[in-house]
């Protein structure tokens, strides 16, 4: 019998898909409630808002400021 | 994105949508009738101008000989635009669809034409004041002395009066503009405009009350500040059109009045007297906008430049800031300048003639804009890191976060980069060029295109714009756990055949569906179900 379950699908490229998962390792699994494929996830609809921050978190360690080099 | 519409919504769009009796009283003023005609697009122009003084119907198929193929999209818009504005009326043959005649709105062909050869037109183009009206009385019994102080007062008035010429009201229009959309972005120290139009951008959703009661600008304001000015103008009065019509106030009587502010002459005083009770309140709003002068105490009126490009199709001035500096920079030569600042884009190139305001980027998002408006530089500010302020230029740099600042604020990547574009400093336009020449040079049948910004920067912004959203995300149902392949594959294809279907995985025999469409899936799968159990017994 078919089964319909209530979520939020989540398209991304591969490499933001390892840093949800990363997110969703550090939380006990409660983020993600299936691996779909390399770049669908199904996610618990309330938490993708803190996807989103954790996202641009993880991303801004990453970028190179222009200014900040300046001011030092 | 829906909002990028927002301003695209031109005052032909508002025309068509009016109910027919509205259109038709409309077109008894022919100021009106010229300055729709001014609005069309070029072919229906030249449409109505072969219609004009021909008093028969016109065979629909003959106009369209007139369009090569290529044309005939360009054609069957301007018939589909004139037939809604009724400036064309269709009679149809029911039994041959080819047949369809077309005549000009009988209206609108006696008000244009009168419009064209100067007849009954004068007061629908406002009432010009001769130069030698007395304002003041020469009492005959006054004593000689009062006499001549009053003949003096009286020059001196004819002088203030011929004074309040182009200069001063380019000036009038400048500061009244300016104080809206300095108000809107926010510059500290700007004094307030009037509450009406603190209510029409309240009303245009370009600015929200906050819960202090502070005014705050709004996504779309951020988007109506980066537009031209003439687009501008028109938003705001678009706006005024839906709230005057709340207010029970007659459309045509606010129509005619801003249509006739459009072909009125620059520098020349009219008076108030030919105008209705409606157009009389007019006044001062128009005058808020900047878009008349308008002296209360006086009997008469003078339009300023910024009524007069309302009906041109000359998209000559840029934005608002760029107009306004351009007037305010010219304020001391001859008007005559100013004018041809406004009007003439091909002398750009000449360096006395660069228009304020333009900009150089380098490859390594460092930006110049050579201003000293505050307008101008607290646009830039939406998107760019400013640094220093020099006393003719400001320099600042496009950062990652600055562009993200602005697209929080709802400004696209698309419009940055066209704001950048169309205010490029001509220096890079010719670089643009010459490069362009180069690579055609080497390969006549390149396809690259002008490329006025540098590329770096273009792609960047738009990536940044990308990267603000990661992922995408939609809420909806998982169906898995399909027994056969068939069931998979009926509810799947249903899905998708209804448009619902999301993702679906036919190796995982999964698939999902977004919410508004998983009522209509479960409904059909319940009939799939109940079908089998037919089909079984």
């Amino acid at each position: 019998m078919p089964r319909a379950r209530k979520g939020t699908i989540v398209q991304c490229d591969p490499s933001i898909r390892a840093l949800i998962l990363q997110i969703d390792a550090k939380r006990n699994h409660d983020i993600i409630l299936e691996e779909l494929d390399d770049t669908h996830l199904l996610v618990d609809p309330a938490m993708t808002d803190y996807i989103k921050e954790e996202l641009n978190r993880l991303l801004s360690k990453n970028i190179y400021n222009p200014l900040e080099e300046e001011e030092a | 994105m829906s909002t990028n519409n927002l301003f695209k919504t031109t005052v032909l769009e508002y025309l068509e949508g009016l109910p027919q009796n509205v259109q038709s009283r409309l077109y008894e003023s022919p100021a009106s009738c010229l300055a729709i005609y001014r609005i069309l697009p070029q072919l229906a122009k030249f449409l109505i101008m072969s219609m004009v003084f021909n008093e028969q119907e016109v065979a629909l198929t003959d106009l369209s000989a007139w369009v090569t193929h290529q044309g005939k999209y360009e054609f069957n818009e301007a018939i589909k635009t004139m037939s809604s504005l009724h400036v064309i009326i269709k009679a149809e043959d029911p039994n041959d669809r080819a047949d369809t005649k077309i005549s000009l709105n009988h209206v609108f062909r006696i008000s244009f034409r009168n419009a064209l050869t100067g007849g009954e037109v004068h007061k629908s183009f406002g009432v010009v004041i001769e130069d030698d009206t007395d304002d003041i009385v020469l009492d005959p019994k006054a004593d000689q002395s009062t006499l001549e102080k009053l003949r003096k007062l009286k020059q001196a008035k004819k002088r203030k009066n011929r004074a309040k010429s182009t200069q001063f009201l380019d000036q009038y229009a400048a500061d009244k503009w300016e104080t809206i959309l300095h108000y809107m972005v926010g510059t500290p120290g700007m004094k307030a405009p009037s509450e009406t139009v603190l209510n029409l951008l309240i009303h245009g959703n370009l600015m929200k009350e906050e819960q202090n009661g502070d005014l705050k600008i709004t996504n779309e304001g951020f988007q109506f500040l980066l537009q031209e000015v003439n687009v501008q103008i028109w938003a705001l009065l678009l706006q005024y059109l839906k709230l005057a019509e709340s207010l029970q106030m007659n459309p045509v009587d606010v129509l005619n009045f801003i249509f006739m502010l459009g072909s009125l002459e620059l520098g020349q005083r009219y008076s108030i007297d030919s105008l209705s009770k409606v157009q009389l309140s007019l006044l001062k709003d128009m005058s808020n906008y900047g878009l008349i002068y308008h002296d209360e105490q006086a009997k008469e009126f003078y339009s300023t430049r910024m009524a007069t490009i309302l009906t041109s199709d000359l998209m000559s001035i840029r934005s608002a800031s760029n107009a306004m500096n351009s007037v305010i920079a010219h304020k001391d030569s001859d008007e005559s300048a100013a004018a041809k600042q406004l009007m003439n884009q091909e002398d750009e190139l000449d360096p006395s003639n660069i228009m304020d305001g333009a900009l150089i980027i380098e490859t390594n998002f460092k930006l110049y804009s050579y201003s000293n408006s505050p307008l101008q530089i607290a646009i830039l500010s939406l998107f760019v890191h400013l640094k220093a302020r020099f006393s003719n230029m400001v320099t600042g740099q496009i950062t990652r976060e600055s562009i993200r600042r602005a697209l929080k604020n709802g400004i696209t990547a698309e419009q940055i980069i066209a704001y950048l574009e169309s205010h490029a400093h001509p220096q890079m336009i010719r670089m643009a060029e010459e490069q362009l020449t180069k690579k055609t040079e080497l390969d006549p049948n390149t396809t690259e295109t002008l490329q006025i910004l540098p590329p770096t920067v273009v792609d960047q912004i738009k990536l940044w714009q990308l990267e603000l959203d990661r992922i995408i995300h939609y809420d909806g149902y998982l169906y898995s756990d399909f027994d056969t392949l068939k069931e998979y594959h009926e509810l799947a294809n249903y899905a998708d055949d209804i448009g619902v279907l999301i993702w679906k995985n036919d190796k995982k025999k999964m698939f999902f569906v977004d919410y508004e469409g998983n009522s209509q899936v479960v409904e059909y799968a319940k009939r799939l179900v109940k079908r089998e159990d037919q089909d079984a017994d």
